[in-house]
């Protein structure tokens, strides 16, 4: 180890005892990004408030699934006397059993969405940013860390919990005779798209913390963009927001699991876009605003 | 070593930190001393990269903190005593920050031991008490066995046995070679603690030297004399720069002469005294000296002299 050591047998060096004085050029291992994502795992796991949203992301998809299959199992019973039910039927290309089990997506994507917006806006108002951007001082890679933890957490819970509500509905809707087939290819479809939504929606969620730095505006925000623009907008009359109605980022789903257009929505490769808009515009603001403003 | 050139921080209108040049040595504890709203915690944030400078430049070891490749490796901070998720529990926050670096787990029981938290890990951070957190922080700073220990009010909150703690963890940090910035406005801490002071006022250095230096130099020398003939020696003792102060029947405080002469001065003259006790200056009156036109914040007394609002007691 040590070209001083003539004297001495053994492979053993006499070297000097650590001193604090005496410190090399590497103090030792600093944030690769590998490491920056486990500590975010960490941050993500040990937090009771995201386990009982995760948790209640499950029940909700899974409760919505079970119900919906018992409604659409009534609609279908009443389709076989009601000729307006069964045109309806008929205008859904005939099976509705395939999307009972993404039938709670709307509030997998408000409670995915919002913690989102809460993993990120937390960090500044209990301080943790501090810390975060202590360890991490580059701070871009803690960012994309979280959003990486939270995209794969809000896509790998609701392809489960979709799965899931799939396996509850199946008997329910047999029940009224009704087929669900969870490997039909339009069933792993909007099992992957719904999936990949919320993910996305979470991500919007988190670039909304970032920027508003607030749990109540950032959620709010989200509420906003998600749930009152579409209401306003189609409340409002003009040729303007007939067309701007159709960009929203919560209108782009219809498109993308449609298995037929559906009129007043974008094409499919449109809706792709403009999801992907949604996400990547938001998040690259709020990359830059990280990386400039004072934490 | 952290070294500040040019330093500052405007917000707005209103200008925390003011173009400040200042260099903390290793191997020794400095303390970092000013009134509320002098700008301590802003450039310890600008040290910390968290806030960015105006102008100026600090690094730490040469190099801005952002650049080092293990920053917690090189610099701990505690710049808040709950700068933590208060829903998480100390351990997993120490986990957490620990997971950064790769630093093992076995480190985080070892600071959590050494700063006696190790019966309230696993409970979470929201129940901590000011003095558990401040614990915390300190904990966090150390996770890296960095060369480089800021501290931002550190006894804050903390009880007796705590600040005697923190005072010797500083002064054993310094002595293994190791950089230690600490502020405080709690003067007679500083006075046991630091070897160095940096006086900041208004986002401006004050002063900047060994504490000896700082508690005698700019107050002037007084002696407290006592005399059965108190009339004869102020004449006797009357000149230019000299002041008297009759404080009691036979006793006066003399500033600008040292105790040999004021003796000298008495025996010529044939003045009996019986006491002659040379008075040293606190930390807080050369403080005071130091500070007085800089203090943000003035609260007056009922005799009208300024005094800073967080030592004061109105």
């Amino acid at each position: 180890m040590s070209t001083s050591t003539v004297a001495q047998p053994g492979p053993r060096s006499a070297g000097p005892a650590h001193s604090s004085n005496a410190r090399t050029a590497s103090p030792g291992p600093g944030p690769s990004f590998f490491r920056v994502l486990n500590s975010e795992f960490i941050k993500f796991r040990t937090l009771l408030s995201t386990l009982i949203l995760l948790a209640a992301t499950a029940v909700v998809m899974v409760g919505f699934g079970a119900l919906s299959a018992w409604g659409t199992g009534q609609f279908a019973d009443a389709a076989g006397s009601d000729p307006q039910a069964a045109e309806a039927l008929a205008a859904q290309g005939g099976d509705l059993a395939v999307t009972v089990p993404t039938s709670g997506i709307a509030f997998a994507q408000l409670i995915l969405g919002s913690l989102g917006v809460l993993l990120m806006s937390s960090e500044f108002t209990t301080g943790m940013a501090r810390s975060t951007f202590a360890a991490v001082p580059k701070r871009i890679p803690a960012f994309v860390a979280k959003l990486a933890v939270v995209m794969v957490s809000a896509f790998i819970l609701t392809a489960v919990s979709t799965y899931v509500a799939g396996l509850v509905a199946v008997p329910i809707l047999d029940n009224y005779g009704l087929k669900l087939d969870l490997a039909s290819s339009q069933s792993i479809k909007l099992l992957l798209v719904n999936s990949a939504y919320v993910a996305a929606v979470a991500a919007i969620g988190m670039a909304l913390g970032t920027l508003v730095r607030n749990s109540a505006g950032g959620i709010m925000s989200l509420v906003g963009l998600f749930f009152v623009a579409p209401i306003a907008f189609q409340l409002i009359p003009g040729d303007f927001f007939v067309e701007a109605r159709k960009y929203l980022p919560g209108n782009t789903l219809t498109p993308l699991t449609a298995v037929e257009h559906v009129p007043d929505t974008l094409e499919v490769w449109q809706a792709g876009l403009v999801l992907g808009a949604w996400v990547v515009v938001p998040l690259a603001l709020a990359t830059i605003l990280l990386k400039i403003r004072d934490v | 070593m952290i070294e500040a050139q040019g330093l500052t921080k405007v917000y707005g209108d209103k200008t925390a930190v003011g173009g400040v040049d200042f260099t903390v040595q290793a191997g020794r504890v400095t303390g970092f001393l000013g009134p509320n709203g002098a700008g301590k915690s802003t450039t310890m944030r600008m040290i910390m990269g968290l806030d960015r400078p105006t102008a100026g430049t600090v690094t730490v070891n040469g190099v801005p903190f952002a650049r080092h490749v293990a920053p917690l490796r090189e610099i701990g901070a505690l710049l808040d005593a709950k700068a933590v998720h208060t829903s998480r529990s100390a351990y997993n926050h120490l986990l957490a920050m620990a997971a950064t670096h790769s630093i093992p787990k076995k480190r985080v029981h070892e600071v959590i031991e050494m700063t006696g938290l190790a019966d309230v890990a696993r409970k979470k951070v929201k129940g901590f008490s000011l003095g558990m957190g401040q614990r915390l922080g300190i904990a966090a700073a150390l996770l890296g066995d960095p060369q480089t220990i800021i501290l931002d009010e550190p006894v804050n909150g903390l009880d007796p046995e705590g600040v005697v703690w923190v005072r010797n963890l500083v002064k054993f940090l310094a002595s293994e070679g190791r950089t230690v910035f600490l502020s405080s406005h709690l003067m007679s801490e500083m006075a046991l603690t630091a070897d160095h002071l940096i006086v900041i006022g208004r986002g401006k250095i004050i002063a900047d030297a060994p504490i000896k230096d700082i508690i005698t130099g700019k107050g002037q020398t007084r002696t407290r004399v006592r005399t059965d003939q108190p009339d004869q020696l102020m004449n006797v003792l009357a000149g230019t720069g000299v002041s008297v102060e009759v404080q009691d029947h036979e006793l006066l405080e003399v500033k600008g002469l040292d105790p040999r002469q004021i003796a000298r001065a008495a025996l010529d003259s044939r003045v009996m005294i019986y006491e002659l006790t040379p008075l040293q200056a606190s930390l807080e009156e050369a403080y005071m000296e130091l500070t007085k036109d800089e203090v943000e914040y003035h609260s007056l007394i009922t005799t009208g002299v300024p005094v800073p609002v967080q030592s004061g007691g109105n």
